[in-house]
């Protein structure tokens, strides 16, 4: 028997004979195992989950100024006009993106998962992007977004087009974030599909050619059944990182034109940081973080519905 | 368990050390860019070009002459104040910091600066010797908070070889308009005649250039907008009156349109209009370029303050200073700040060879300084500069959500009216809720 199952055996029994004298003391000891993650549980997610909402009932800057008004910065979200604007193009850049990454990072799983070195050589280069800073990535889409002489302006003059000013335009300009952040971001559910189409069983795939199922019969049949896990994983994730849009944002168009492309990240760093507004933009943050916990959980249990039919 | 929690202890203790400071070592924090590349290690000041190379340049100076003081130079992407406030807050500030003098109220009012007169006055920096405009800027409550480094106000960059080709020079020097009105038609005959647009502005990813612009002409027009520093009034028919303007100039191309700061700044350079609205700062490197051959702005580049459009002559201003925040420090550390601001005073006159004005009463009536390009024709901003009242708080995101919303007006996204409105809005709402 190995160390680690003599020590199950060990607490099996102990587990048995809950009266036997110093039980009590023996179990305290047990949270010791524990007490580290405990710790850094409670001090680095639990205490500042309970006084975010706290400092959210105040008016409160930077530098130790307090003052409890209850509710009031929430009423005032829900009549700030920049925040509700903030609050729906958070939804409308999720709704751009998400679905995006997941259908062309499976797109790219099922195209990249083989095993010949060009499909390695193209793996590491549809991830190469996820490497890369925000600072450098927007940088770059400046360049090809940009109407004086960018590499879309060029194009479109090239074909006698007027070029067109994605940033600047209401219309265009959270699109435009949008499509950079897919390009930027597009490796982790590439690689996420990728390790889940290694875990399908070749049995089913022979199976499947037996009963002489075509290229998309075998795909639907077996292939997206059985990495559905990880399309809600996928889908998780990227909800969780999308609802965080800031980089990007901030650095291609400050949240404009007209507030079309602040999204709820930068509306809490302008008030927090810019007007030291800070009990304001933390209860901005505590409705992000509800709206972020509700996406989550929907995702998971509509997920675990369907893995129970 | 002693051993865990001695553990413990050794990894907090770790955890909450940062770099520490020797005790002759100063950091000063900084905006205007990087040039290490270029100007890493010189201390050949009267050689140096731009904000950069110049405050590089007598930073490396100084501490080439005060072997005993270690400075450590800090770069901030403009204007630093988010870095500054998480800096503030985690009791880790540095020990100079570069601030506009707009900002000086935000952070003095909860006294996160120290007063510095006592000790400017030991090492001989005399307040009375700064101009009215800086004096006024860095005093509060009768105590001085800040070094000032300049003033600056927004200018008319002028292209004059394609002022000459569309008839607007007259003895040598541009025809500058006189009323909203003559604006316009100055705009239409310029466009006529170049085929380019008047005005070169950076539109997109841009707030402050638009705030600035409206400041000045509604001082212009003495309207007293922040009568009271906790209310802005912005929805009245001066106000629309300029708002209009620049969106009759956006309707009818006589504006570069789409471009951000950098292109703005290239395309003007290259040529793409006649008037570039920007900053004090952007003198020397446009007059360097006048110089070189070939070049659209070669021997064509003239320098304005805004043109009187309305009855008063003024013009928004603003300007940098060195402030000190409220921090431990050794008698070392504190000797040396002084003396590195007693050296920054003392070379003013080397900062404003950047286009700035110097805040300095000696070095603005200066013989060196007059004889310097272009800078007979910005003079005058000396007193003819206003800034905001002192007592008006968080100019800068007063003057971003300004910008944004006359963006949306100019760029046609929103009525002019909607967009006073909304910004009177805005800003009264971040005034009301100030702690």
């Amino acid at each position: 028997m190995s160390a680690a199952a003599g020590q199950l055996s060990d607490l099996g029994r102990a587990r048995a004979q809950p009266a036997r004298a110093g039980a009590q003391q023996s179990r305290w000891s047990h949270l010791l195992y524990v007490a580290p993650f405990l710790f850094l549980y409670v001090t680095l997610l639990v205490y500042p989950l309970f006084a975010g909402f706290w400092l959210s009932l105040h008016k409160a800057d930077f530098f130790g100024g307090s003052r409890f008004v209850g509710f009031e910065n929430f009423v005032r979200l829900s009549n700030d006009k920049v925040f509700i604007g903030a609050v729906g193009n958070t939804f409308y850049f999720i709704l751009l993106t998400v679905p995006a990454l997941a259908i062309i990072g499976l797109g790219l799983a099922l195209a990249l998962n083989r095993t010949t070195p060009t499909a390695a050589f193209l793996r590491g280069v549809f991830f190469s992007s996820s490497v890369l800073s925000v600072t450098i990535v927007t940088l770059l889409w400046k360049v090809v977004f940009a109407p004086d002489g960018g590499f879309l302006a060029n194009l479109f003059e090239a074909f006698g087009k007027q070029p067109v000013a994605f940033l600047s335009n209401a219309d265009l300009a959270l699109p435009a974030i949008a499509i950079t952040t897919i390009w930027w971001c597009i490796g982790l559910p590439m690689m996420l599909f990728l390790a889940a189409l290694q875990q399908v069983p070749r049995e089913l795939y022979e199976a499947a050619a037996l009963d002489n199922a075509g290229r998309w019969k075998t795909l639907w049949s077996v292939t997206l059944p059985s990495i559905r896990r990880t399309f809600a994983l996928v889908i998780i994730i990227e909800v969780v990182l999308q609802f965080q849009l800031f980089g990007q944002a901030y650095l291609m168009t400050q949240g404009g034109p007209n507030n079309a492309s602040r999204p709820l990240v930068l509306f809490i760093f302008e008030v927090g940081f810019t007007r030291w507004d800070v009990g304001y933009a933390v209860a901005a943050g505590q409705i992000l973080f509800g709206l972020i916990a509700i996406a989550a959980m929907a995702q998971y249990f509509v997920a675990r519905r369907k893995e129970a039919f | 368990m002693r051993h865990l929690l001695a553990t413990l202890l050794s990894c907090v203790a770790l955890a909450s050390c940062g770099v520490r400071q020797a005790p002759n070592e100063i950091v000063v924090q900084r905006f205007f860019g990087t040039c290490k590349a270029e100007y890493g290690n010189r201390t050949d000041v009267e050689n140096a070009e731009g904000e950069c190379g110049i405050m590089t340049t007598l930073i490396n100076r100084f501490s080439a002459e005060n072997p005993d003081v270690k400075v450590r130079v800090s770069p901030v992407a403009w204007p630093g104040y988010n870095q500054l406030a998480a800096q503030l807050a985690s009791g880790d500030p540095p020990d100079l910091v570069t601030m506009h003098l707009s900002a000086i109220s935000d952070y003095q009012s909860r006294k996160l600066l120290e007063p510095l007169d006592k000790d400017l006055r030991a090492v001989g920096v005399d307040p009375n010797g700064f101009t009215a405009a800086s004096l006024v800027s860095v005093s509060k409550q009768g105590q001085i908070y800040g070094l000032p480094i300049d003033n600056w106000a927004p200018l008319w960059h002028i292209n004059m070889n394609y002022f000459r080709q569309a008839g607007l020079v007259k003895d040598g020097k541009p025809i500058l308009p006189r009323s909203p009105e003559e604006l316009l038609a100055h705009a239409r005959q310029f466009k006529q005649a170049t085929g380019k647009p008047y005005f070169v502005q950076a539109l997109a990813n841009e707030r402050a250039a638009y705030t600035r612009n409206l400041y000045t002409l509604l001082m212009q027009q003495s309207v007293d907008f922040f009568a009271d520093p906790q209310q802005v009034k912005l929805q009245s028919p001066e106000t629309k009156q300029v708002v209009a303007m620049f969106r009759q100039l956006y309707v009818e191309d006589l504006t570069t349109k789409n471009q951000d700061y950098a292109a703005a700044t290239n395309g003007f350079i290259n040529g793409a209009g006649g008037v570039y609205l920007v900053g004090t700062w952007m003198i020397g490197d446009f007059d360097a370029e006048s110089r070189k051959a070939g070049r659209p702005l070669t021997n064509g580049y003239a320098v304005m303050p805004w043109p009187q459009l309305y009855a008063r002559d003024a013009t928004f201003i603003d300007g940098h200073a060195w402030v000190m925040p409220v921090r431990d420090r050794t008698p070392r550390q504190r000797d040396a700040v002084f003396r590195l601001l007693k050296f920054l005073a003392d070379h003013d006159f080397e900062w404003s060879r950047t286009g700035h004005l110097p805040a300095y009463k000696a070095v603005i009536e200066s013989e060196r300084f007059n004889a310097l390009p272009h800078r007979s024709e910005i003079a005058k901003i000396a007193t003819t500069g206003m800034p905001l009242p002192s007592a008006v708080q968080r100019q800068f995101p007063v003057q971003d959500i300004i910008g944004e919303e006359m963006a949306a007006a100019i760029t046609g996204h929103k009525t002019v009216d909607a967009a006073l409105a909304d910004a009177e809005h805005r800003v009264n709402d971040l005034l009301f809720h100030l702690l």
